[in-house]
């Protein structure tokens, strides 16, 4: 009939991705993803979805008002499209909510405040969080804790002992499963160190007025130079206790640290991985009421799982430097208030963080809240790193061309690691 | 098919019969050429096949790619020999060097590299670069090692700056004769020349205001002095001396096997010897 070349028509491979009924969509445009429909002959035979064409750019010229079909109420062509002011539903309905603007938002304000949070990883480390902090920094344990440390009086009956026992329970035989994962062992060896510890109460009935608290919520705020800085969030175990830390370095060690010089990274900015945000609040809250019975942190337990996010040993120093300092410097603005001072009682928070197997060590002092400027007294960071408590905890032995390389149980335990962390323990109580 | 059969059936109910949509369909001719209408009886299929790639945030964590195995839209190959291979993750390059952090306008591009790293998606190695608050990631050079301290500077003096490897100038800027690489095109365009491993740009010429580049294929462009290019080679240099040395190492990189069947090479097969083709110059007559 047709001298028309027979083609075949191919079939378009549609189907259906999308299963909803039709009384939950109130458009049909619901159900088409692209949210528009394609009705050239060519996208209706070969599923051809032509790029859409950019709608006609509508000038507003000042002054004059468009004539639009809003009184007609349908479409009339060659009048405006009206442009409606936005509905408001009169009552806060929380399906049908649509957040204001960052520019409206009550607490927006136009100075930008760098914060530092529990998954903040920060590039420079160490260094970075002394910048921030204004402090400095101390390689090793202040004389005092070492002195604890070593003094035979302090420890615990059998003490190497009840702590391998410790580390096999939770890396060998807290489950059914071949080995149980860190984010298992590493709280579980935490918490039966702390048991252990706890046990010395017996002699030691100052021990007694401390009490642990996990999920609390830290909140300091701080200007340094022109930019506000603050530290949020639930970051570990906090242990704390009726009386304060006694104060570790003297008036002189103190006075000369204000002769040192802050050490600066350029070319990066000391405000680099902390989060930017024009929406915040100045809170300065310990994360605990007033008149707890328990005012003062002691210590700070943070646990480094590798889930949110993974830190090197040197970000979680950073990490522990911070938080410590969050700790000590929400603590003295509730003492003394918000103006900054130099402290005649200088408030230490120590921190112990671990991996299940390293531990990290740091024991911040805080000497002064002028944070302001880069001169003057400054804070003092002990810090201890990557200390083993022991080397492997092997379930099955590792074993190189016949030859056993590592034995299976556990191998290369260290003392001291264990009696540091029971020195910081008993630390103002001793 | 569909399509043929609903519209058949559709005209059947209908009251008046159309004759030509009927004799159409049952001939088999296309409903386009005989002018019915056809219709969509099924959605449209939802392709997120690019998703992955919408994202306008530059952000320096690797994103999860998509493979698409040489095929297009319509589900056919389009590129043969594409498919398979170990899984990538995309990390987003700034090829603009001159790129300034909002807020710091006026100051200048100063940046450390922090670390230099392999990248699935091309055979030049990238560097992680920081500087001020914020990080990004760039084609590394020859000689680019962690704890460089590198410049991106935008200013053409009268005299030619000593170039440093892993510095950026504009050409205008550049004594002749350096070896460039990460050219850009248009000022302010991105780097789109000279990206691959080892390969470098010689600068050529300057001519009032422009400059000839030669390309590591000989050919040789003219382009705006305030062009932006890197200067050094680019990382990986022994990429091309590298033995695959088995079939599936190339499948690893994705690579599948040619077509095998032996097909007599046309006048396009073998060694061509020709001249250079003449300058192709990216400046506009009104520039």
């Amino acid at each position: 009939m047709f001298n028309a070349t027979v083609q075949r028509i191919r079939t378009p491979a549609f189907k259906i991705t999308k299963n909803c009924k039709s009384k939950d969509c109130h458009s049909v445009l619901y159900m088409i993803p692209h949210g528009r429909r394609f009705l050239s002959t060519s996208s209706c035979l070969y599923g051809k979805i032509l790029p859409r064409k950019k709608p006609r750019v509508v000038h507003e010229i000042a002054g004059l008002e468009p004539i639009t079909y809003a009184d007609r109420m349908h479409f009339v062509p060659g009048l405006a499209k009206p442009r409606f002011p936005p509905w408001d539903r009169g009552w806060k309905d929380p399906s049908h909510y649509t957040s204001p603007k960052l520019e409206d938002m009550p607490l927006h304000k136009d100075k930008p405040c760098y914060m530092f949070n529990q998954r903040t990883n920060v590039l420079e480390g160490v260094r970075q969080a002394l910048w921030l902090s204004k402090s400095v920094i101390i390689k090793g344990l202040p004389a005092q804790i070492l002195a604890l440390a070593e003094d035979p009086a302090n420890q615990i009956e059998n003490q190497d002992e009840r702590v391998q026992d410790a580390i096999k329970n939770s890396r060998l035989w807290d489950t059914t499963e071949p080995r149980p994962p860190r984010e298992r062992f590493c709280p579980s060896l935490l918490h039966r160190l702390l048991h252990l510890c706890d046990g010395l109460q017996v002699m030691r009935p100052e021990l007694a007025k401390r009490i642990l608290a996990e999920k609390y919520s830290l909140a300091a705020t701080w200007r340094r130079g022109e930019d506000v800085f603050q530290v949020r969030g639930q970051n570990g175990l906090l242990l704390n206790s009726m009386t304060p830390v006694p104060v570790l370095a003297g008036e002189e060690q103190i006075k000369s640290t204000a002769d040192q010089a802050l050490e600066t990274f350029y070319p990066i900015a000391p405000t680099i991985d902390l989060q930017r945000t024009h929406i915040y609040q100045e809170k300065n809250d310990t994360g605990f009421r007033e008149g707890y019975p328990y005012p003062h942190a002691h210590t700070l337990f943070l646990m480094e799982m590798g889930n949110t996010p993974k830190l090197f040993p040197e970000q979680l120093r950073a990490k522990m430097v911070m938080f410590a300092f969050g700790n000590a410097l929400a603590r003295a603005q509730a003492l003394y208030g918000k103006e900054p001072r130099v402290l005649e009682k200088p408030i230490v928070v120590q921190s112990v963080a671990t991996n299940g197997r390293l531990f990290q060590f740091v024991v911040f002092q805080l000497n002064t809240t002028d944070l302001q400027s880069d001169s003057g007294v400054k804070n003092l960071v002990w810090v201890d790193e990557d200390q083993p408590l022991y080397g492997f905890a092997k379930v099955w032995p590792f074993i190189k061309k016949k030859v056993v390389k590592v034995p299976a149980g556990l191998s290369g335990y260290q003392p001291n690691t264990f009696k540091k962390f029971l020195a910081l323990y008993l630390h103002g109580a001793a | 098919m569909s399509v043929g059969l609903l519209s058949r059936a559709l005209s059947a109910l209908s009251v008046s019969r159309a004759v030509s949509p009927q004799i159409a369909s049952v001939s088999g001719v296309s409903a386009a050429l005989t002018g019915s209408r056809g219709f969509m009886t099924s959605a449209c299929v939802c392709q997120n096949r690019s998703l992955w790639k919408q994202r306008e945030k530059y952000t320096v964590r690797p994103i999860g790619m998509k493979k698409t195995g040489g095929r297009d839209y319509t589900g056919r190959i389009v590129t043969h020999g594409i498919g398979g291979g170990h899984k990538q993750r995309y990390r987003m390059i700034d090829f603009q060097r001159l790129r300034y952090e909002p807020g710091r306008e006026d100051q200048p591009i100063v940046e450390k590299v922090v670390e230099v790293r392999y990248d699935p998606c091309r055979s030049a190695d990238i560097a992680l670069v920081a500087g001020g608050s914020r990080k990004r990631w760039i084609i590394a050079t020859e000689t680019m090692e962690a704890g460089d301290v590198i410049r991106s500077s935008c200013t053409i003096g009268r005299m030619a700056v000593l170039a440093k490897e892993g510095d950026s100038h504009p050409l205008g800027a550049l004594p002749i004769g350096t070896l460039i690489n990460n050219l850009e095109l248009l000022p302010g365009k991105g780097a789109q020349y000279i990206r691959a491993a080892g390969t470098c740009g010689v600068l050529l010429r300057k001519v009032n205001g422009t400059a000839i580049v030669q390309l590591p294929s000989k050919h040789q462009i003219q382009v705006l002095e305030t062009c932006v290019a890197t200067v050094g080679r680019v990382s990986n240099v022994d990429h091309n001396k590298r033995i695959i040395g088995k079939a599936g190492r190339n499948r690893w990189l994705g690579i599948r096997p040619s077509s095998g069947l032996w097909q007599r090479k046309g006048g396009w097969a073998g060694r061509k010897i020709r001249r250079l083709p003449p300058i192709k110059s990216f400046v506009t007559p009104a520039q």
